[in-house]
């Protein structure tokens, strides 16, 4: 049918076109098609092939009665509004063939017809006539489908001659884009119009299409995450049956990420969509929403790429211990369970949302998790890399936290005395070091005498840390002689033991 | 000892130490499971120590890892094979965990010592948890319960086989994509312990329904079961039920997912087998062909890299007729990785064409490939070269194959002249010594002062292999004259290359030739100024200790060693003495 289109037009580049066009049309039209003066001359003589050419890509695209029978290529001013319908459905059918934008010259005159006919699309939602009907609801949604449903290209391997030690991935832009955008323009526009009725539109936005809609979310082309984000949140709002089961779709990509791939391109969309889902969370929180935090939310905080989403993960958290602190406890000990210990750059990400995650707790939630915390804090405030300790050393210049720390002096200051004492004698790095000195002061300063009892402990334990560890390899000495004693089935040492034995009893005596 | 006295309490030690805050303590003692149990015996370990592990599995997942791999061969500390079931509570608690490879570790585990319980206590303990699991309220339980039907399938009587059946079915549709895809990857070794009947009534409608799901994730995994499935199937079902399913995943458009039509590519070969000659040619062979020629660069290189294993189940002529010309057009695909997949197998073809064929058809492509400006693809065809020998000798070839050679020696990659480094030994094989001296023989001593480390370490290693594929005396005439020459190479890394080419050397010429021109060289360089030399002649003169006569170890080796152990450098005192040590001992021995 294309070419049939084609044979319409002037031999001449379509944007010229435009603009001797537009002088043609009513003046400020923003509807002017490259191709509508030549229509209305051809509307009479050209009809047979015409409907036919549109019925046979349409029945491909949908049952035949709802044919709209009509050139796609006209402006939606030149046709009456019981027309405007069908106008707009043939103009939905034309958008729904797909371009190779591998080679930026094929097609160019087509291509350039179809982004007309999409900006037209887009002006008639946004001019907001009647409600939209059935067929033009499912009609779009094929559209829709046909555009933006596709693969993803597989990922551009890095050259393995090179050594693949290229780790910054430059973010790829999609060729198609100039189609793509206006899709979701569109996609967009409709789904926000007053004229889509939520009852209607949802049989046709269902849950396949929602299922497919999330699969985008790992184009590699931010542009196209961006949009996503918007209209995923469009969808969010308007169609209130589809909440559960976005919000279960989500958490199975966020699943399938943590726990199997490890490779998702729109977890920071997807993180910042629920950002604003969780803060419109009603009180108490329900159950399933709980759910998804321990389950989902924390386990985020797993992969590698985690400083990629980071920011809006915490977020995330910190909305949810907004609307529910006695949540903070255990918050904080999921993020004790993926702390990271061999990065040092995510460990400083983990301490900044530490401080946030602590900034909201309550003395009474703080207490239930202190003892672990402060123990990784104590780890952190050893660390080698001087910007981790650092980190950790800083948490003492939050006033909210500092008080916590100083209303659970008794459990706190045995744990991280040891870990400033070690940083003092012997850390590397000299901002390390000031700032350790002056925490100690700040601890001595708010209890002095419990202070010295951590100082005497810490010393009497350097002592005993030798015999300690001599205590433990005896033990385990000791269970090995015991082992080899023993009896086991199945194994040749029952033969051996007889003679053993005597040989190990004469060793240790 | 005082402490013998002591008693021992071999669980307090355990629970002491995975109180400990110190992972590596906890991770240890974990690691020495089968002692505390050895300790313990049977009867305790059954009752106490397992017991304790159920309980206490809340620790950090490299912990729980370590456990769950201790538990999978713990059942000589438990009282043998008849007490085997008191090992599965905890492990089945880990394959609950979050963390997936603690979860596929248990799984693991749990086959192992299913596969070796009574089929009574299969009944009683393992079918039962398989059951509990996949009934898990959480997704971790029935993605671990997939991987244990095949232990426990076996042996369930008929009722519970359907039961069975009938819940690895609910699996496969379960509402979690992650069930869903666990249950795909796991639906071959399913299959292959259920009876021939039921696959047809039960198991293919499964099939059916995950090659349909709506994730194309799901769909994946389900088309790489397919060829395990074929397998079970008798030829005629194969057709009537795989092939149609596979044959439609090769076309782009019923499935847009290109992951898919990859999966396709690499099973395809596999299911020729199982469907028989005839639907091979009718319906595989044109698929096949459809892959090769993908708009997808990525479903190429794996219809490229199947291409031998492919084409050897046919019959000769059908690849001449319809996979070569796909080939010509692959080797010049616009995707140099496509190429290299090519390169990669494309030898293999020759002995299935045959010699004439090979030498009007493919060759031509060789030779472009050869010239190929990508160099893995010309390191491709190299690496092969053994092949083609066998078919048409490499006469025609090694015009072109020298000035391909000669480049990647150069390239600016130091992983390609790696590569063409540990080519050179097969090279010299097929082409002989006369081939070899001419052209290639300088290369050899000239790698040994590239600026890369490993490529002079690489180097060394290829003069070792030389002189095992020449012999000696070839070695005396080409690489022995050249040593005093690279050994007073000004800079020290270099003098150090020598010394480590000696040392390979020494192993494979002989004790002659070593004595009167390998041990002089390297006895000199114990006077050099750099102490890296120096203590590196002490380990090369310890190599040669156990394979020199005694007389030249202590006229020769030992006198050099003790000045050497006085040195004002502590590394060399400290190898001149592990050296004279060996002296010793080999003066002890003999």
């Amino acid at each position: 049918m294309w070419k049939q289109f084609l044979s319409k037009l002037p031999r001449k580049s379509s944007k010229s076109d435009c603009a001797s066009d537009s002088a043609h049309n009513h003046p400020g039209s923003n509807a002017s098609s490259s191709g509508n003066s030549i229509q209305r001359t051809n509307s009479g003589n050209a009809g047979p092939g015409r409907s036919t050419s549109v019925k046979r890509m349409s029945s491909a695209v949908f049952p035949s009665s709802v044919v709209a029978g009509i050139e796609p290529l006209l402006s939606f001013k030149d046709v009456s509004n019981t027309e405007k319908q069908n106008l707009f459905i043939s103009k939905l059918n034309l958008c729904s063939v797909v371009f190779d934008f591998s080679d930026p010259n094929k097609n160019s005159t087509e291509k350039d017809m179809k982004r007309q006919a999409l900006l037209d699309l887009i002006d008639f939602v946004n001019s907001g006539t009647s409600r939209f009907t059935e067929p033009m609801i499912s009609a779009s949604c094929k559209m829709f489908a046909i555009n933006l449903f596709r693969g993803f290209p597989p990922n551009y391997r890095s050259n393995s001659s090179c050594g693949g030690e290229t780790e910054e991935e430059e973010p790829r832009f999609d060729p198609a884009w100039s189609h793509l955008q206006l899709v979701y323009e569109l996609l967009l526009k409709f789904i926000a119009s007053s004229s889509l009725d939520a009852k209607m539109g949802k049989k046709f936005m269902d849950h396949s299409f929602i299922l497919r809609l999330l699969e985008l979310f790992d184009s590699e082309d931010p542009r196209e995450r961006d949009c996503l984000k918007t209209i995923l949140h469009r969808i969010y709002g308007k169609f209130m049956v589809h909440r559960p089961f976005i919000r279960k779709a989500v958490s199975n990509i966020f699943y399938r990420f943590v726990f199997e791939t490890d490779r998702h391109n729109g977890v920071a969309e997807l993180l910042e969509v629920f950002g604003s889902v969780i803060s419109g969370f009603a009180l108490p929180l329900k159950e399933e929403h709980k759910i998804f935090l321990w389950r989902a939310l924390i386990p985020l905080h797993k992969p590698k790429s985690v400083g990629v989403y980071l920011q809006q993960l915490t977020y995330c958290v910190t909305q949810f211990i907004e609307k529910e602190p006695k949540l903070a406890s255990s918050v904080i000990r999921g993020l004790l369970k993926y702390w990271p210990v061999t990065n040092g750059q995510k460990e400083v990400m983990f301490l900044s949302e530490l401080e946030e995650v602590l900034e909201a707790t309550s003395v009474v939630e703080f207490q239930k998790c202190m003892a672990p915390l402060f123990r990784r804090i104590g780890f952190c405030v050893n660390s080698s890399h001087f910007q981790v300790a650092e980190r950790a050393l800083f948490l003492w210049n939050n006033d909210h936290v500092m008080s916590l720390v100083a209303q659970n002096r008794q459990a706190i200051m045995p744990l991280i005395f040891p870990a400033l004492e070690k940083n003092s004698q012997s850390h590397w790095n000299q901002a390390v070091l000031n700032l350790t000195m002056n925490v100690r002061k700040m601890l001595s300063e708010m209890d002095e005498e419990l202070f010295l009892a951590c100082q005497r402990k810490f010393e009497e334990d350097e002592e005993n840390r030798v015999a300690v560890e001599e205590k433990r390899k005896k033990a385990w000495e000791r269970l090995e002689i015991a082992a080899a004693f023993q009896p086991m089935t199945g194994n040749t040492a029952v033969l051996v033991r007889p003679v053993m034995a005597p040989a190990i009893a004469a060793t240790l005596t | 000892m005082a402490m013998i006295d002591e008693p021992l309490y071999p669980i307090a030690i355990l629970i002491d130490e995975l109180k400990n805050e110190d992972i590596q303590l906890r991770l240890n003692s974990i690691r020495r499971l089968s002692t505390i149990a050895r300790a313990l015996g049977e009867e305790r370990t059954r009752k106490e120590l397992i017991p304790f592990l159920s309980e206490n599995n809340d620790d950090d997942d490299e912990v729980l890892l370590a456990m769950a791999e201790e538990l999978g061969v713990f059942i000589p500390y438990v009282g043998g094979v008849e007490y085997a079931n008191v090992l599965l509570p905890p492990l089945e608690t880990l394959c609950t965990v979050e963390e997936t490879f603690v979860r596929d570790k248990a799984v693991e585990s749990l086959c192992r010592i299913g596969a070796q319980m009574k089929k009574n206590d299969l009944v009683d303990w393992f079918i039962p948890l398989v059951k509990r699991l996949a009934a898990c309220e959480w997704f971790t339980g029935r993605v671990s319960s997939c991987g244990l039907f095949h232990i426990a399938y076996p042996s369930a009587p008929d009722q519970l086989k359907v039961e069975l059946r009938s819940i690895y079915g609910q699996l496969c549709q379960d509402d979690m994509p992650t069930v869903r895809r666990a249950a795909a990857s796991n639906l071959g070794k399913f299959a292959a312990t259920v009876e021939q009947s039921y696959l047809k009534t039960e198991i293919m409608p499964i099939f059916d329904d995950l090659t349909q799901d709506d994730q194309d994730s799901v769909r994946l995994l389900a088309v790489e079961s397919c060829a395990a499935l074929g397998k079970l199937l008798a030829p005629l079902d194969c057709v009537a039920h795989i092939l149609p399913v596979i044959v439609n995943f090769s076309r782009v458009l019923l499935d847009k997912s290109w992951r898919v039509r990859y999966m396709v590519a690499n099973q395809l070969y596999e299911l020729c087998e199982a469907v028989g000659p005839e639907p091979t040619r009718a319906d595989l062979v044109p698929a096949y062909v459809r892959l090769l020629r993908d708009n997808e660069a990525e479903v190429r290189i794996a219809a490229a890299g199947k291409v031998t294993k492919f084409c050897r189940i046919l019959n000769p002529q059908l690849p001449i007729q319809h996979i070569l010309p796909c080939l010509k057009e692959l080797s010049s695909d616009s995707s140099q990785h496509v190429r290299s997949a090519l390169a990669s197998v494309i030898m293999g073809m020759a002995p299935i064409l045959g010699k004439d064929a090979t030498i009007e058809q493919l060759l031509p492509i060789f030779l472009s490939l050869l010239k190929d400006e990508f160099p893995d693809v010309r390191l491709n065809i190299i690496s092969k070269l053994d092949q083609i020998n066998q078919v048409i000798g490499i006469d025609l070839l090694s015009q072109s194959l020298l000035p391909a050679i000669m480049e990647l020696a150069e390239d600016r990659h130091w992983r390609v002249r790696l590569a063409i480094i540990e080519y050179i030994p097969l090279l010299a094989s097929q082409l002989g010594v006369g081939f070899f001296d001419e052209k290639l023989g300088a290369l050899c001593m000239q790698w040994l002062e590239d600026k890369v480390f490993s490529i002079r370490d690489a180097a060394a290693n290829n003069l070792k292999h030389l002189a095992e594929e020449f012999g000696p005396e070839w070695a005396m005439q080409h690489i022995i004259p050249q040593v005093p020459d690279k050994i007073s190479n000004p800079h020290y890394l270099y003098r150090m290359t020598i010394l480590h080419a000696i040392s390979l050397l020494a192993h494979v010429m002989g004790i002659d030739i070593t004595c009167q021109k390998l041990l002089p060289v390297v006895i000199a360089s114990s006077k050099d100024r750099v102490p890296n030399i120096k203590f590196n002649v002490a380990k090369v003169l310890q190599s040669l200790v156990p394979i020199l006569d005694q007389s030249v170890v202590e006229n020769m080796i030992r006198p050099c060693l003790v000045e050497l152990s006085e040195d004002p450098d502590v590394d060399v005192r400290y190898f001149a003495n592990q050296a004279l040590q060996a002296c010793d001992q080999v003066m002890v021995s003999s």
